[in-house]
């Protein structure tokens, strides 16, 4: 049982490892998209302050889209693939496998970015764990989502699975800058952390069998 | 039903009548309403809108938890009819929505002051317009129709969540947008004079939308098997 998933593991973290472009292009997009925001809001900290959980939230939000492109394609590509759905293991639970490594390569860099990216946009300092909380969260469940988006647009252009998945990732930001905002405001967040962690343990199951579906539709 | 030669059959019978009494429903509910009831006592009439506005949304909503439910269908027992049904419906659902943003936007104007604000019923509904064109756009993009089908059936049942968010919005965050008039457990907030209309225009848009839909449906049919048999004898027989 723990067979494929060491495989999966060692397969996945070797490979993006080994092409240190995967894991240092989402943080870098992230932070470029940071900067852009003081340069076109203006340096003032008052204004930057109450803008930094929307923007820490966006930039994330963008970042981890735009890498979830290359999750299934070279699989796909060389064959990988379809060995998922030959195997004997349910093929979610290999997809769910892919998904949270992807999470880990992509995902969990982000958390340092954010980190220094709340220092240079002023984020209040009581906002500061919230914050790395809810992109815990909310990370993982854009994850969920750009596997399902990248699936469905298998072999197509990367804006398709943006407009396909950004609609639903809109409940995410809404909470995710709900935690971070009320953080700053003193009030308590567990709420909003327990609805975001309430998406992610429907979103699991749910998303990651109709992510196997709408793989399944490259081999009719 | 599944079948697409049964389905151009019968609704070739059926068509026409479907025609007639959605044109005659939607005439009758508009101008019982924006004619015949009374005015608002506070808006006067500019209120009238809503008798396009309110069953608009109501389409809207309606239609996308029936593609929803035609994905699952296609999904599971891969009718082909249910996937076309999809195609052919997203269009309709979609223009309902953005004539409920626009008349929305029109009535706030003179009511609210605004055209547009922030609320979660609005923000909501403009979701619902994004991922109606998302869907769109995916199937638009696969160039194997049947796959395309079964691309957005996924696509159809994952949105399906946003229908209860727009719904219960307004009473969940304390907007600008009213709440709900009409609720399955109490009497309706408006007076019978005016709700009447409304009720009549709600029939009236879900007979055009089936009206519609019939319209594509069969557009789409002939469309996809354009290669087959029946289809080669129905066009030289109509010729």
């Amino acid at each position: 049982m723990t067979n494929w998933i060491n495989l999966i593991l060692r397969k996945d973290l070797l490979i993006a490892f080994r092409r240190s472009s995967t894991y240092i292009t989402p943080l870098i997009f992230f932070l470029i998209v940071i900067t852009f925001f003081p340069l076109a809001l203006g340096p003032n900290q008052n204004l930057l302050s109450s803008l930094a959980p929307g923007i820490i939230w966006i930039a994330a939000l963008l970042a981890s889209l735009l890498s979830m492109e290359t999750i299934f394609s070279d699989d796909y590509r060389d064959g990988t693939l379809d060995s998922f759905f030959i195997s004997l293991e349910p093929t979610f639970l290999l997809v769910l496998m892919k998904v949270a490594i992807h999470w880990l390569i992509t995902g969990l860099p982000l958390l340092i970015a954010a980190s220094l990216a709340s220092l240079i946009l002023y984020l209040p300092f009581e906002s500061f764990l919230p914050l790395l909380l809810s992109l815990v969260l909310g990370t993982s469940f854009m994850s969920l989502l750009g596997s399902l988006g990248a699936s469905l647009s298998l072999g197509k252009s990367a804006i398709l699975s943006a407009i396909i998945v950004l609609p639903f990732s809109i409940p995410t930001l809404l909470m995710g800058t709900a935690v971070v905002t009320s953080a700053a405001l003193g009030q308590d967040y567990n709420g909003f952390l327990m609805i975001m962690g309430a998406m992610l343990a429907i979103g699991i199951p749910v998303i990651s069998l109709l992510t196997v579906e709408a793989l399944q539709l490259n081999y009719e | 039903m599944g079948s697409p030669p049964l389905f151009f059959n019968w609704s070739s019978k059926i068509v026409t009548w479907l025609g007639i009494s959605a044109f005659s429903f939607l005439l009758l509910g508009l101008y019982w309403g924006l004619i015949l009831a009374p005015p608002d006592y506070k808006q006067g009439d500019v209120f009238r809108i809503l008798y396009i506005h309110v069953p608009s949304a109501i389409m809207g909503e309606s239609i996308f938890i029936f593609m929803a439910f035609c994905g699952f269908i296609n999904v599971i027992w891969r009718a082909k009819i249910s996937g076309m049904m999809i195609k052919s419906a997203a269009p309709i659902g979609m223009s309902f929505v953005l004539l409920t943003l626009l008349t929305g936007s029109i009535w706030g104007k003179p009511t609210w002051g605004t055209w547009w604000v922030w609320d979660a019923r609005l923000t909501s509904t403009l979701i619902l317009f994004f991922i109606y064109m998302a869907l769109i756009g995916l199937h638009s993009t696969i160039d194997d129709k049947t796959k395309a089908d079964r691309a957005v059936s996924i696509l159809a049942i994952v949105g399906v969540a946003i229908i209860p968010v727009i719904k219960k919005s307004v009473d969940w965050w304390q907007t600008l947008h009213q709440p709900s008039t009409f609720t399955l457990t109490s009497a309706p907030s408006m007076s019978a004079e005016m709700y009447q209309p409304l009720l009549l225009c709600v029939i009236a848009f879900y007979i055009v939308f089936a009206y519609l839909l019939t319209l594509n449906l069969r557009n789409e049919v002939i469309e996809r098997e354009k290669s087959k048999n029946w289809v080669k004898i129905l066009l030289e027989r109509s010729k």
